[in-house]
């Protein structure tokens, strides 16, 4: 052979050098850690999609909740007391439900070093509800009156429930006058990573799209301090990398495990798997404004079609519930007593047929992004090819889908997929307002579908939950039966919330009724 | 100056047409950017009012031409997503994503002309089978796929290398990075901040690799094909003939002539490796253009889009003009035509 001047030994040399160099690599220590005792990692997918705790109407929630507080906190189903103070200690409402007096705690103040009181509650609810977004929760709110600096009160035009309405995740949030001011001068005040807010944490840096930095702050109330100083959160959309971020130990605890991995982690003794019931909700809208949809014959045989066994446990990986109409179980007015239809291949087919409908074929659209969505979807393609109806399913980021569906009703989708969940605790006012309640121009009600008796009922049962919560559940269950009976939707499952906790810390249990958040100021070392 | 004048002038003419592509298509796909801006549960008149501020209510025409006017001025937009500026943001991750680039086709050249040429030295042998095989499967692996396996091999079960991210959390705390280039390992070498640029060393493998797998296997391919080919020209016969030693004519004669197409390869797959950084950062949590690309697209982030888009298209331009010029200097035969 001519080509002979790379020796045998000068090829060891070479395999020699590249394992020196690859081994070096891989003993390179990883920093010792001054911060370690008070540093706590996490990895999560929540995006932040505004700082301006006016405008939050998304996933930040899950940071808002450590910088803001409202003036009272929401407990889950299982504890001793409905509401737990926050920023408000005491509070009681008229026989009548339309005046609600909050006694504001004492030596509370924000992150900016002034006080909390009663001035500061009067604006920030009054910027929330002109503002608009979330603002639709103070509705019932007429006037607020602050006779001391640390007593509200708020007058009602109608009866509300008004200690649910100030415990909601979006728009109750409690914010310093000079942030107020400043967001007034400045748009964008907020978008750099300031904050205006009272509670345990504040931000101390942000990187937009990367990573949150939050740390204690010294002068809050509580008299238990956090156990963590320093919350460094990783803003990781890909559910694999974030378990990768925590089983190879690079952050603490990952929020965004995905449901198809959560098996593994149920051998694994370094971690727990929680499960709990969660706001989210899966519904699929009939455009009923289309022949055959606009029959509800059609949309009833359609219902009866579906596999919802399957559906749960393909799209909520066994982790889900068959809904009951659009409230999921857990949250106010769910009622177990509301009909769910079931896989009936016959009663479907008998139906389609009373109705007339021959070679039916539907464009079924759903958010591509949501993994659930497209693992389910098809299911339901399958269903209705099992009687005969065809289908085209579109996966499309769900911005377009929802822009499609509102630019031209008539000719848009035959059936929208989407997840739903409400604002607060209270899906009369949400869910079943927002999804099904007529409206001149669509905005969440996409199925377009309009029915007088049922907006009456909503509409008297909004009004009398502040005063007659029981007469109010009889009738929102009204309402409930006439969406089974009228199908203007299909109702596929409540997901359940699936949390993977590493043992070796204690983390507080997720809170229904703030369903993207975190408390770090519970977060502790387990032993 | 001539040359160089036509060449900006065209570059200008691809940056107009890339753009207006771009701006065209984001447009008229049906989304709502302001809902995207201030989020999906945004009342219809907050919706509204937006769409005027942002100038979202004004013809696709006019927005494309006020866009491009500010463009020139430094002004990118704002993300609708991160709410910053878009030239912030890029000029913020580029950094993180040149460093990526840098040590990628760094393995690339290192590893792919290497082991082309003993693919080459080693022709029919054990040896060529191997580096083949390993070549192939370079070029024709997922970048998001391999990425996924090297983490579960190395950090998840070997514990070798951290899964993701660019440093260890611990580092901003404990090493803090002065900021001197922008380059985050460059400046913690720069200020003697060796255990910084250790933690990112360590960090840079996995995702380097990863990057590096399409064109090292190009490379090494592209490699041994030019040097078969230049090792059977006559000119080597005649220096063999000539009694050379073969490190002579391997090194000396067969591989100088061999690597001008290398060169334009290597220009090529920078220019590949730009947008391979989307799985990549995807992947490793990487904190640069990739991942803010990834994350533009999935929110219809328009603004972000088009200044992706239009640095891309600079990368792209940039590369081929400094591989035309290395070529030149390689191969007096190749003028700056």
């Amino acid at each position: 052979m001519a080509l002979s001047t790379f020796s045998p030994s000068s090829r060891n040399r070479f395999v020699a050098v590249a394992t020196a160099l690859l081994l070096g690599a891989a003993s390179l220590s990883i920093p010792s850690s001054a911060q370690a005792a008070t540093l706590f990692k996490v990895a999560t997918s929540a995006a932040v999609t505004t700082w301006d705790p006016i405008q939050s109407f998304s996933t930040e929630a899950f940071y808002m909740t450590n910088i803001y507080e409202p003036l009272l906190w929401k407990n889950p189903d299982a504890a001793a007391d409905d509401y737990s103070p926050a920023l408000a200690t005491s509070w009681n409402s008229s026989k009548d439900g339309k005046t609600w007096t909050f006694k504001l705690r004492a030596g509370a103040t924000f992150h900016d070093g002034t006080p909390v009181n009663a001035a500061a509650v009067k604006a920030s609810i009054e910027s929330s509800k002109a503002v608009g977004g979330a603002g639709f929760i103070w509705d019932p709110l007429k006037t607020i009156d602050t006779p001391s600096a640390d007593t509200v009160v708020f007058n009602l035009s109608y009866p509300a429930p008004l200690d649910l309405i100030a415990s909601s995740t979006y728009g109750a949030y409690i914010i310093s006058p000079a942030a107020l001011a400043a967001v007034a001068k400045d748009a964008k005040y907020y978008d750099s990573g300031k904050d205006g807010g009272s509670g345990p944490y504040t931000i101390s840096s942000y990187k937009a799209g990367s990573s949150v930095v939050l740390t204690a702050y010294a002068k809050h109330w509580a008299d238990v301090k956090p156990a963590y100083s320093t919350i460094d959160i990783s803003i990781t959309p890909d559910g694999i990398t974030a378990q990768q971020m925590m089983t190879s130990g690079q952050v603490d605890w990952a929020t965004n495990i995905p449901l198809t991995s959560v098996k593994s982690f149920r051998t694994n003794n370094k971690y727990k798997v929680a499960v709990y019931k969660s706001p989210f909700n899966y519904v699929g809208y009939f455009n009923t404004l289309r022949a055959p949809l606009n029959n509800p014959v059609v949309r009833q045989a359609l219902s009866y079609a579906i596999n919802y066994r399957d559906i749960v446990k393909v799209g909520g990986q066994g982790y889900a519930t068959q809904a009951r109409g659009p409230v999921p179980a857990g949250i106010y007015p769910f009622d177990k007593n509301i009909p769910q239809y079931s896989r009936q291949l016959a009663k479907a087919k008998s139906l389609l047929a009373s109705a007339g409908v021959k070679n039916l074929k539907l464009k079924i659209t759903y958010a591509s992004e949501n993994s659930a969505e497209a693992r389910f979807v098809p299911l339901i393609k399958d269903a209705f090819e099992s009687i005969g109806v065809s289908a085209d399913v579109q996966g499309i980021l769900f911005n377009q889908q929802w822009a499609a569906a509102k630019k031209d009703p008539a000719n848009a989708q035959d059936l929208f997929i989407v997840k739903y969940w409400p604002t607060y605790s209270d899906a009369g006012v949400d869910n079943l307002w927002s999804l099904f309640h007529s409206s001149t121009k669509p905005f969440f009600n996409l199925s377009y579908w309009k029915n007088a008796t049922y907006d009456k009922l909503i509409d008297d049962a909004i009004t009398l939950s502040g005063s007659d919560k029981a007469g109010a559940q009889k009738l929102y269950s009204q309402a409930m039966n006439i969406l089974f009976t009228e199908a203007p939707g299909l109702y596929l499952y409540d997901e359940s919330q699936v949390s993977v906790l590493p043992k070796k810390f204690i983390i507080p249990s997720y809170n229904i009724n703030y369903p993207f958040s975190a408390f770090f100021a519970g977060v502790k070392l387990a032993s | 100056m001539r040359i160089l004048w036509k060449r900006l002038s065209s570059a200008l003419l691809v940056l107009i047409g890339a753009s207006f592509i771009t701006f065209t298509l984001a447009r008229v796909i049906p989304s709502d950017p302001a809902l995207a801006y201030i989020g999906p549960k945004a009342t219809a008149a907050d919706a509204e009012r937006l769409r005027v501020t942002l100038g979202l209510d004004q013809p696709i025409p006019i927005q494309y031409f006020k866009y491009l006017g500010q463009t020139f001025h430094g002004n990118w937009g704002y993300s609708l997503s991160t709410k910053q500026s878009v030239l912030k943001e890029i000029t913020d991750r580029l950094p993180a994503t040149l460093e990526l680039i840098f040590f990628a086709i760094g393995f690339a050249i290192i590893f792919g002309v290497t082991l082309g040429v003993l693919a080459a030295k080693y022709r029919g042998r054990f040896q060529d089978s191997l580096i083949r095989i390993i070549s192939i499967a370079g070029v024709s692996m997922p970048a998001f796929w391999f990425g996924l396996l090297l983490q579960l091999l190395f950090a998840g079960r070997l514990g070798w290398f951290p899964a993701t991210g660019e440093f260890d959390i611990e580092v901003k705390y404990d090493n803090p990075i002065h900021k001197v280039t922008g380059f985050p390992i460059l400046d913690s070498l720069i200020t003697g901040n060796f255990s910084a640029a250790t933690n990112g060393l360590h960090h840079m493998v996995l995702p380097a690799l990863t990057l590096s797998a399409y064109s090292f296997g190009l490379l090494s391919r592209m490699a041994r094909a030019n040097m078969l080919e230049v090792l059977s020209q006559d000119h080597i016969k005649v220096s063999r003939a000539y009694g050379l030693s073969e490190r002579i004519i391997f090194f000396k004669l067969a591989l100088r002539n061999a690597l001008p197409p290398i060169v334009t390869v290597t220009g090529l797959s920078i220019a590949y490796l730009i947008t391979g950084t989307f799985f990549v950062e995807q992947v490793y949590n990487w904190p640069g253009i990739g991942s803010f690309a990834v994350n533009s697209l999935i929110s219809i982030d328009y603004p972000a889009i088009m200044g992706i888009t239009l640095l891309a298209a600079i990368g792209y331009l940039v590369t081929n003009f400094i591989v035309d010029l290395i070529q030149a200097k390689l191969d007096p035969r190749v003028g700056m035509r």
